[in-house]
């Protein structure tokens, strides 16, 4: 193709209501059938309909927009696999589209096929500078917009929107983290390859180097856990806590599993009732109802758990080495949950 | 142009199937009318005071409150299809 005409169709998809605003790689014949041959699934086959708009996500058009993402091929199977993921009734993709809060599709790449491809779980993971990253969460994100249709102040109706809109994808560092993996804590094999999709908002940093005991560091960690602001503590929800493999060694170190530093934040990560129900989402006796546990709400010094159920905790390892730091992202409702797949190259 | 450089373009939005809007009846006078509470706190306050003006001012025949699971679940399409079998105008609580 011409300069010049790559120049025009690249202009032409900044047209197009669906554009999240990057310039895209236009879609060729060429570069289909490229990105194609690195499946072998019918590329009739309808994975599922996106909502609000309900257009089928076919295995060609998920192609498709793997080549606007900028994916390379070998990409594609983890595309394809995170689209089965937010497709399952149970992830309820359209909360995420319609939702006046900011949440977004966190994607999270288990086993050996991750490190093949680039997919990064080290140092600047949730950052700018790795192609698998960038472009994997990218084309969910350019499906949800054109296939599903949501579009910011249209059918989307995020306030704010966010960053974590245009991408959200990392490998976990297994090879940096003291415990087996997220995927074979919930029962996958130890070189499957798994994709696991978790309706989350942005991640908020938790900073601490100064604490080198578990009893010290759960409790900012905790603390984030359960910010008035953050929701989870008033409606319980997905939340994941991403330890850095400095962080995660401090637990380690004391001779802390992984089901027991999942345990150990879980009982931590809470409120006193006094503290929560002057401010924030607090709606008295009828918001109460929906707890998944009792709480008595005479009692000002009852314990408010922010997680509601042990299976709503995800716990990953990922990030640098030598930053003394982890991240916190609250969840939506209970409207939609997470989801975890195997996906095959 | 080369060959295999043809652009495609995988929208979705454009051609997309128009549906037509439901005949507005022209008043209320006798009507069954559904208001689906999408669960949010005290939508179900609006929508029994909507409901009773309906009724007392508009000349409604009846009123029909129906609940969704959760606010950011979509109502069941048994639940719309029952709704649509019974009322002939809705008012569907949104957002909140």
């Amino acid at each position: 193709m011409a300069m010049n005409e790559t120049e025009k169709a690249i202009e032409n998809f900044f047209d197009k209501e669906w554009s999240d605003g990057l310039p895209v790689v236009p879609p060729t014949e060429e570069r289909l059938a490229a990105m194609l041959a690195a499946t072998p699934r019918d590329p009739d086959e309808s994975i599922g309909d996106v909502p609000p708009l309900m257009a089928p996500a076919t295995v060609r058009a998920i192609a498709l927009h793997a080549v606007m993402a900028g994916c390379m091929p070998a990409y594609l199977p983890v595309v394809i696999g995170a689209m089965e993921c937010v497709l399952e009734e149970r992830f309820n993709l359209l909360l995420l589209q319609a939702t006046t809060s900011a949440g977004a599709p966190f994607v999270l790449v288990n086993g050996p096929y991750a490190a093949e491809i680039g997919l990064h779980g080290g140092v600047g993971c949730f950052g700018p500078g790795f192609r698998a990253n960038a472009t994997i969460g990218r084309a969910l994100r350019l499906m949800m917009m054109n296939l599903g249709g949501g579009i910011p102040g249209i059918t989307a109706l995020s306030g704010f929107g966010g960053p974590w809109r245009y991408t959200y994808c990392v490998a976990e560092n297994e090879a940096e983290s003291p415990w087996p993996s997220y995927a074979s804590a919930h029962g996958f094999g130890a070189g499957e390859n798994v994709v696991t999709a978790i309706p989350l908002e942005g991640p908020v940093l938790v900073w601490d180097d100064a604490s080198e005991k578990p009893e010290r560091l759960v409790v900012a960690i905790a603390d984030m856990m359960s910010a008035l602001g953050g929701g989870n503590i008033y409606r319980q929800a997905d939340m994941a806590v991403v330890l850095s493999p400095q962080h995660a060694q401090v637990f380690a170190d004391a001779g802390l599993s992984r089901d027991a530093v999942h345990k150990l934040l879980i009982e931590r990560a809470g409120r006193r009732l006094g503290e929560i129900r002057h401010g924030g989402i607090w709606r008295g006796a009828s918001g109460a109802k929906r707890w998944p546990f009792e709480v008595d709400l005479h009692d000002d010094d009852a314990f408010v758990p922010a997680v509601g159920d042990a299976r709503d905790l995800h716990l990953i390892v990922a990030g640098g080495s030598g930053s003394p730091s982890s991240l916190v992202m609250h969840g939506i409702t209970v409207a939609s949950r997470a989801v975890s797949r195997a996906y095959s190259t | 142009m080369s060959e295999g450089s043809e652009l495609i373009d995988p929208s979705a939005g454009s051609g997309a199937r128009a549906i037509a809007t439901a005949p507005r009846p022209a008043s209320l006078a006798g009507k069954v009318v559904a208001l689906l509470d999408n669960t949010k706190e005290q939508g179900d306050i609006i929508l029994e005071t909507i409901g009773a003006a309906l009724r007392s001012r508009y000349g409604a025949a009846r009123v029909i409150l129906r609940r969704k699971e959760h606010y950011s679940k979509p109502a069941p399409d048994a639940l719309i299809d029952e709704m649509a079998k019974e009322a002939q105008v809705a008012v569907a609580a949104l957002g909140g």
